[in-house]
């Protein structure tokens, strides 16, 4: 008897099953335990994916809580709302927030969520890493907003430049928990994207061959690639900084030899591409939007993909742009400069395509697609204010002022924002089942492109009137009040359109019209299955023969048999065609990430208040991966 | 595949590597030259740009040479599955880009002296 042979009469598979048979047989296999017990031990993509969806909104609710506050102490000359401690504290809080613990963690949660569905397979790689990954952001998140709590949040900005967050200038924990809270985030992105990179090289359907990828999944894989790429500079940067105030190692103390612009070079060296690896996921989720509402395929497809592409390797080479004011040759910061200016060009190719899509197509205008149009015309305005900030001299004039700020929010809310509040409205019913309300959608666009534009435009004007970023406070006969006023008042308009989004999310997910599987008759194979999708995805794993399938082969797809049905099993293919290579076992549900987690962050906290944390804080740690990894004799250990 | 496609089935993809590794050699030789530019001027970093800028367009031209048959109808095209001319087109844009921003670093090398603070 062959190995294939014995391999046949050892497992049951799915071709020799009826289709109900095989749904209750799957569904056996891949649920997730019941009870709270249950929830914690969950390796399900989907169900790691919500839960990390939820949490970064939760996060952006309380940043942008921070925001109005900062808006309502701004609103006026010399409002004492905020004392300049608190003041620091917050802004502090606002910009470590939304960069870390929801703009790069709510891209990734949605690639979680819905990339192994978009190349047909049956859960992510590494599902238990998966796992691992979101207890140790919550726990990061958790870490550093218990700290604000108790005044100790972090006052040294999110960049947290040293000397100013060095122990001479920046005595007690504040500039600790800033530092750790970016291990724990940094931990946990980096996991992600080591599982988005396997799951998109090794597990696409059978015939999704490269230049058949979705472009959403083309985008966090080049993200995923940025990710890996920029986060151990971060990483390194803020483990130094903790060694300096923990143990004295003068990496950034210039009396000892150290140097501060060291921390410059490492935090831009990822701080740059981090605006890359929040942008980049957007643009694929507005081709996503744009195909479909055009009911065409995008236009450009490879030219998209090489933009892509293109954007992420650039992204590498911008940042010293952020370091023009700090005496470097201006040689030297020319060659930043050009690489900053041609960095619109992929950006300016992929809205050409869009645009030609839209043209070609029959638009409809529903409100995932008026969140893209804002996109258009906020992020071209951000783009715009950008290239004239890679100029040194312009830069000069107007470094840490508010055209700065300006400029930013349009690029980091108009490219990464409104693309993100888009695809929540176009994957809401895929996730639910159900559709969000399309009358609150459109009050909820208007509200937040008219609020956003009301808050953020007036400060290209401060910015150039000379208004400094954060500061406090202003005196009155610098004259900077009605623009702030009014820039205040749009920050509450903006912050409405949230509230409005929550209103019609939680209204939805009882009372919402039932979306069916497809309700956009969009093309891509998440839209294949139910809504919202099933443990195990899919019943039988597609056989993709076209870019669009669903608009190429309707409700029919053809499929693939031969998995077992009698443990978890994922079909791996090769890179480029996406042929099949073999079967692989796929981990079942396991309390042990969640203690590893939990080991994890008993170690990471306390390394801020003594290095004998390596000592008493590394055992768990290898005692939770022992526990992980010994075989337990269950069906997935099998070969 | 016949021995002609596994000839060239190696090359197809070079320009999507030699446009950015030519860039990225370029800017950080330069970036680590300029210092020292001012007290002992020399046209290294100029070269450098023209070698670089070269490469990344030969990048382009190898991926060039593998794109195979004519371009198919938009919907024939969308339908994917050929990845050699996909992965190639990639590598034409690519060189050009990076060659693009290369050029660009070159222009600053020629016009801004290096003892300009």
């Amino acid at each position: 008897m062959s190995d294939l042979a014995r391999d046949a009469a050892r497992h049951l598979r799915d071709n020799q099953l009826e289709q109900s048979e095989l749904a209750a047989l799957l569904l056996r296999i891949w649920h997730t335990p019941s009870g709270w017990l249950g929830s914690l031990t969950s390796v399900d993509h989907k169900v790691i994916g919500k839960r990390y969806i939820l949490t970064a909104f939760a996060f952006l609710i309380l940043g942008g809580l921070l925001a109005v506050l900062m808006r309502l102490q701004l609103a006026g000359a010399e409002r004492k709302l905020l004392s300049p401690d608190l003041y620091n504290q917050v802004f502090t809080m606002h910009g470590s927030t939304m960069m870390f613990l929801f703009a790069v963690p709510v891209m990734e949660a949605f690639a979680v969520y819905f990339v192994p569905l978009m190349v047909g397979t049956r859960n992510i790689a590494f599902p238990r890493l998966n796992a691992f990954s979101y207890w140790i952001f919550l726990f990061g998140g958790c870490f550093l907003w218990i700290a604000f709590l108790f005044n100790v949040g972090p006052d040294v900005g999110w960049f947290a430049y040293v000397p100013l967050s060095s122990l001479q200038y920046n005595p007690g924990k504040r500039a600790d928990v800033w530092a750790q809270m970016i291990t724990f985030t940094e931990v946990a992105a980096l996991a992600v994207a080591v599982e988005i990179v396997v799951t998109v090289f090794k597990q696409r359907a059978v015939g999704m061959t490269l230049d058949r990828i979705p472009v959403f999944v083309w985008a966090m894989l080049v993200t995923s690639f940025l990710v890996l790429l920029a986060m151990p500079s971060i990483m390194v940067a803020s483990t130094t900084l903790i060694l300096d105030r923990l143990v004295n190692t003068h990496f950034y103390d210039t009396a000892s030899g150290g140097n501060v612009l060291l921390w410059q070079h490492l935090f831009w060296f990822f701080g740059h591409p981090e605006v890359y690896i929040i942008f980049i996921p957007g643009t694929g989720m507005v081709s996503m939007i744009i195909a479909t509402f055009a009911g065409r395929p995008v236009v450009g497809y490879t030219i998209i993909v090489l933009s892509l592409i293109a954007t992420g390797f650039l992204s590498f080479g911008l940042w010293v742009h952020h370091m023009f004011v700090t005496g470097l040759p201006q040689l030297g910061a020319s060659m930043f400069t050009a690489s900053s200016m041609l960095i619109a060009v992929p950006s300016g190719l992929q809205i050409f395509c869009w645009l030609a899509t839209l043209w070609d197509g029959r638009p409809v205008y529903r409100t995932p697609l008026l969140f893209v149009l804002g996109f258009f015309a906020i992020f071209v305005l951000g783009g715009l204010s950008g290239v004239m900030v890679a100029s040194v001299p312009i830069d000069m004039q107007v470094h840490d002022t508010y055209f700065v700020v300006a400029h930013f929010h349009y690029v980091l809310i108009g490219g990464a924002v409104f693309p993100l509040v888009g695809a929540v409205y176009y994957w809401f019913p895929k996730i639910t089942g159900r559709m969000l309300n399309e009358t609150l959608g459109r009050w909820n666009f208007w509200l937040a492109f008219i609020g956003f534009n009301v808050a953020f435009f007036p400060m290209h004007i401060l910015g150039l009137m000379g208004m400094p970023r954060r500061v406090y406070t202003y005196t009155p006969e610098l004259g900077w009040d009605h623009l702030n006023f009014l820039s205040s008042a749009g920050a509450l308009v903006f912050a409405a359109s949230f509230a409005l989004l929550i209103a019609n999310v939680v209204l939805s997910l009882n009372r919402g019209e039932r979306a069916g599987d497809n309700p956009w008759d969009a093309s891509t194979l998440e839209w294949a299955t139910s809504s919202p999708p099933p443990p195990y995805n899919f019943s039988r794993i597609p056989l993709v023969t076209h870019r669009d399938p669903l608009w190429a082969e309707g409700v029919n797809l053809p499929v693939v048999a031969g998995l077992s049905v009698e443990r978890r099993e994922v079909l791996l293919s090769s890179i480029a065609d996406a042929e099949p290579h073999t079967r692989e076992a796929s981990p079942e549900p396991s309390i042990w990430p969640l203690l590893t987690a939990i080991a994890t962050t008993t170690f990471f906290v306390g390394s801020i208040f003594t290095p004998w944390a390596a000592v008493w804080g590394t055992p768990p740690i290898a005692i939770a991966l022992i526990g992980w990894f010994w075989p337990t004799g269950s069906k997935e250990d099998e070969e | 595949m016949n021995p002609s496609s596994a000839y060239k089935t190696p090359l197809y993809w070079l320009g999507v590597a030699l446009g950015p590794a030519a860039w990225a050699v370029n800017l950080q030789t330069i970036y680590a030259i300029t210092p020292h530019a001012c007290a002992r001027p020399t046209p290294a970093t100029i070269i450098l740009s023209i070698v670089m800028a070269l490469i990344a367009i030969s990048g382009t031209l190898i991926s060039l040479g593998a794109i195979r048959g004519d371009a198919p109808e938009e919907w024939t095209e969308a339908q994917g599955g050929r990845v050699q001319n996909f992965m190639a087109w990639l590598g034409v844009g690519s060189g050009i880009i990076f060659a693009l921003v290369i050029l660009n670093q070159l222009a600053a090398a020629l016009m801004i002296s290096p003892c300009l603070r």
